[in-house]
């Protein structure tokens, strides 16, 4: 038999048990809110078990306790910090953030935040996904407005910039037949100024 | 209880060659010699320092450090370079470099575990102080190279076993971690389509035409995929049940080949309608490293056998 063998076996199984929590707690999050075709009995069951799930992974332990720290270390390192509910249970909400930056001889022009490949691209997405997500309005906002900021840095003569939100709405295959496109609905919208003023906020 | 613990010792330990282990290794090598490219033109711009770039790195570092200060991250590393007195954006370019040096290294098993230590660590810095900007690629990346570097290096197809005739590794503990990668397979598709059964628009196709015409993924046109709404739902459950089932059917022998092939031509799918190659690339490469090795493809020997007779 192998050498340390027992030492292998145990790290494993630990290892894996990580892996079944964060994976369960992910789905009984999605259980807890409502967002699978379970009916409400589960949601309430699932309600229950989620402090469970995440009292194992330490989160309601202080930050900085070290043992959540070494966890949290380790998941990172592991790879296996999130679950694997990719495009799960249903596939996410599409967002579009355009920037109106407004000259001081009143001309006005769009921009969209911009990379230069395919790949980046698709973490442009990433990014305006998690804005979406985050029900944390002044993260939103530092968000946008470090985004408007490169938008900046790239038109210096601009006056003010206003970022408007939305979300992407899409046809289903029977309206797109019908000759439905794809529409957004506005979510917010946040004018900056070279001043360094807080942002003006407008949400519908 | 001991008999159960014997049956998990003799699953976790079967003797194997290190093919999985070269086919991994050079999987991963070419894995992070494509994400190092993809991004060449956008590192600095993604991942910039305060002030600087499309949202910087200041943000998710300091996220990062509320979890744990010990969590690797590109800030370390721009530390290091800058104290040799190269500014931040030359740090950064240092750092790409040294990320793509350590996937050739990787590619043609060159100091095999010094690279895959080196790779896993830059891409893992990357990740993180991306944040917000990083997706199931990086997830599936720092999985890969994890479980790489900690893989008993080199094998047989590496530079390094050419040069050095280094004494062969114990086939068991070979064994034991490819175990160990076909398990967080088993459990990622499982409960990645567990997820999906639970949604309501992968069962009627809705979930599918959404995630093709949806920017930035909208690589083929809906009008030609209007054309084939009805196979919107089929799509959509044979996916989740082919996630769902990879757990038992990849086991079998006599289906291990069809589960493969499919789970394959799914990411294949993906990545070429969806854009998303380097997710496409990553998830072959595990499937085929964890599973590929030693391979019968006994419903094949059936069909030709039939064929013959």
């Amino acid at each position: 038999m192998l050498r340390g063998a027992r030492a292998y076996l145990a790290l494993v199984v630990l290892h894996f048990i990580l892996i079944i929590t964060i994976s369960c707690r992910d789905i009984v999050w999605l259980v807890a809110h409502k967002l699978t075709i379970l009916p409400s009995p589960f949601s309430a069951a699932a309600e229950k078990v989620e402090p469970i799930a995440a009292a194992a992974l330490g989160d309601k332990l202080l930050p900085s306790n070290p043992f959540r720290r070494a966890l949290l270390t380790y998941l990172h390192v592991a790879g296996i910090d999130r679950g694997y509910g990719y495009f799960a249970p249903n596939f996410p909400a599409g967002y579009k953030l355009v920037f109106e930056l407004h000259y001081p001889d009143g001309r006005m022009e769009y921009e969209l935040p911009g990379v230069n490949s395919g790949a980046a691209g698709l973490r442009v997405a990433t990014l305006l996904d998690e804005i979406g997500r985050t029900r944390y309005d002044p993260l939103r906002e530092y968000i946008i407005k470090t985004l408007a900021a490169s938008v900046w840095r790239e038109h210096p003569g601009v006056k003010t910039v206003r970022a408007v939100f939305g979300s992407l709405n899409l046809p289903s295959p029977a309206e797109f037949e019908h000759g439905k496109r794809e529409s957004y609905d506005f979510l917010c919208a946040y004018d900056f100024s070279r001043a360094e003023e807080p942002a003006k906020v407008e949400n519908p | 209880m001991a008999q159960w613990k014997e049956r998990l010792r003799v699953f976790l330990f079967p003797p194997e060659t290190d093919r999985w282990l070269g086919l991994l290794r050079i999987g991963l090598g070419l894995q992070v010699l494509f994400y190092a490219l993809s991004l060449r033109a956008d590192w600095n711009y993604l991942f910039a320092g305060p002030g600087e770039g499309l949202i910087g790195r200041a943000l998710p570092e300091a996220l990062l450090s509320t979890e744990s200060p010990l969590i690797p991250r590109l800030g370390w590393l721009v530390m290091l370079t800058a104290r040799t007195g190269f500014s931040e954006a030359t740090a950064l370019s240092i750092v790409w470099w040294v990320l793509l040096f350590a996937g050739c290294c990787l590619f043609i098993g060159f100091f095999s575990r010094a690279s895959a230590i080196l790779a896993w660590f830059v891409h893992l810095c990357a990740a993180e102080s991306g944040g917000f900007i990083s997706y199931g690629v990086d997830n599936f990346m720092t999985i890969g190279l994890f479980y790489l570097m900690l893989s008993p290096l080199p094998d047989r197809y590496s530079l390094d076993q050419l040069w050095r005739k280094l004494s062969p590794k114990d086939p068991q503990l070979i064994g034991f971690f490819r175990r160990v990668l076909q398990v967080h397979l088993c459990l990622i598709y499982f409960f990645g389509g567990l997820a999906k059964c639970l949604g309501t628009g992968w069962w009627d196709g809705s979930n599918l035409w959404r995630a093709l015409i949806q920017p930035p993924f909208n690589l083929i046109a809906p009008e030609i995929l209007i054309r084939l709404k009805y196979l919107f739902p089929l799509g959509g459950i044979v996916i989740c049940l082919l996630e769902i089932s990879y757990p038992i059917f990849i086991w079998d022998r006599r289906t291990r080949g069809i589960w493969l092939t499919c789970i394959c031509m799914m990411h294949l799918a993906i990545g070429l309608t969806m854009g998303m190659y380097l997710f496409a690339f990553i998830m072959i490469v595990l499937n085929i490293a964890a599973f590929g090795p030693g391979l019968d493809f006994v419903w094949r020997d059936k069909l030709v056998r039939a064929a013959v007779s």
